[in-house]
């Protein structure tokens, strides 16, 4: 069985970042014997006044594999671990989807989508979760983070949408690296061009002259590499990579 | 960061500037960093986004408690 889980508003300002807590379930599940699990990817959800995020309005989400009829299982186990380690004064939501290949996700995906970009009430995302049985659970506070954890699976299923977290943390900035010499970072599946959105050839010099991230684009972790003046490709930086805007990925 | 302790989207130096002299700054987690500058009030845990630029909580907490 494949199953998405996704988690949401989990933090204050001095707390353990929501990704922080992620990464902790997926290696609670690990260590259970549940897995191999995805990478995690931040999904962007929409700033807005009338949203009380904590500070960036953003869930955590990864897919991972587990035999069918462990289920409640994981989610005991999750839960029981945002109930422990959630922050005091957020708003914990918790999601998890058992995936069908052949299931239609058509309106989980346009929720995740809308998220995006509208402010979605509680009733909004436990409707939507109700009509393809995904589990949905609050862990304190209001429970808001219910919407940001339904619409992180929905935006992962879409499979283009995601900051990967913890992507080229330890590449050397200020170096030129091949495209071959990328795909050997796991978190690396693809280099594209930007402009054309097609695959840099093997020996392509990609200069990472700053911090940079791959993104999930076609269900693939992709880094996106843009062509500077000189000729000399580049990698692009965190806040080119947040100014794509929801519409580059469709 | 100025009297309302908001910066623009994308006021790096100052950011940078801001941070350097501020005894609050504190680093956020990795995948939450914009700013190429690691010491930068747009790296920093206390800051909130916002549609226009980043607002600092750690003065607005303060400000509050006065």
């Amino acid at each position: 069985m494949k199953f998405y889980l996704c988690i949401d508003d989990t933090d204050n300002l001095d707390s353990i970042g929501t990704g922080t807590i992620a990464e902790q379930i997926l290696e609670r599940l690990i260590s259970n014997g549940f897995g191999p699990c995805s990478l995690v990817t931040r999904h962007q959800l929409y700033i807005h006044e009338d949203i009380p995020y904590t500070s960036h309005n953003s869930s955590m989400c990864f897919y991972s594999e587990a035999p069918e009829e462990s289920l409640s299982t994981i989610i005991d186990l999750a839960s029981h671990h945002l109930d422990t380690v959630a922050a005091e004064g957020s708003d914990p939501g918790l999601c998890v989807l058992k995936y069908n290949a052949s299931g239609d996700y058509s309106d989980l995906i346009a929720f995740g989508k809308a998220a995006k970009k509208t402010v979605l009430t509680k009733e909004d995302a436990i409707k939507c979760a109700h009509s393809h049985n995904i589990h949905l659970s609050e862990h304190g506070g209001s429970g808001q983070g219910i919407i940001g954890a339904l619409a992180g699976v929905g935006l992962r299923v879409f499979g283009n949408d995601g900051e990967i977290k913890g992507a080229l943390k330890h590449i050397e900035i200020n170096r030129d690296y091949t495209v071959t010499e990328l795909m050997e970072f796991p978190e690396v599946d693809q280099v594209l061009d930007l402009e054309t959105k097609e695959p840099l050839s093997k020996t392509t010099s990609i200069n990472m002259g700053s911090r940079s991230k791959t993104v999930m684009y076609q269900n693939q972790s992709v880094l996106f590499a843009i062509k500077a003046d000189n000729g000399q490709y580049e990698s692009l930086t965190k806040p080119k990579i947040r100014q794509l805007g929801e519409n580059f990925y469709e | 960061m100025s009297k309302e302790n908001h910066l623009n989207l994308d006021d790096w130096s100052q950011g940078h500037a801001t941070a350097l002299a501020c005894s609050q700054f504190k680093q956020d987690v990795e995948e939450e960093w914009v700013a190429e500058e690691l010491i930068s009030c747009y790296n920093c845990r206390y800051r909130r986004w916002t549609q226009t630029g980043i607002q600092c909580m750690k003065a607005a907490m303060e400000n509050t408690d006065h």
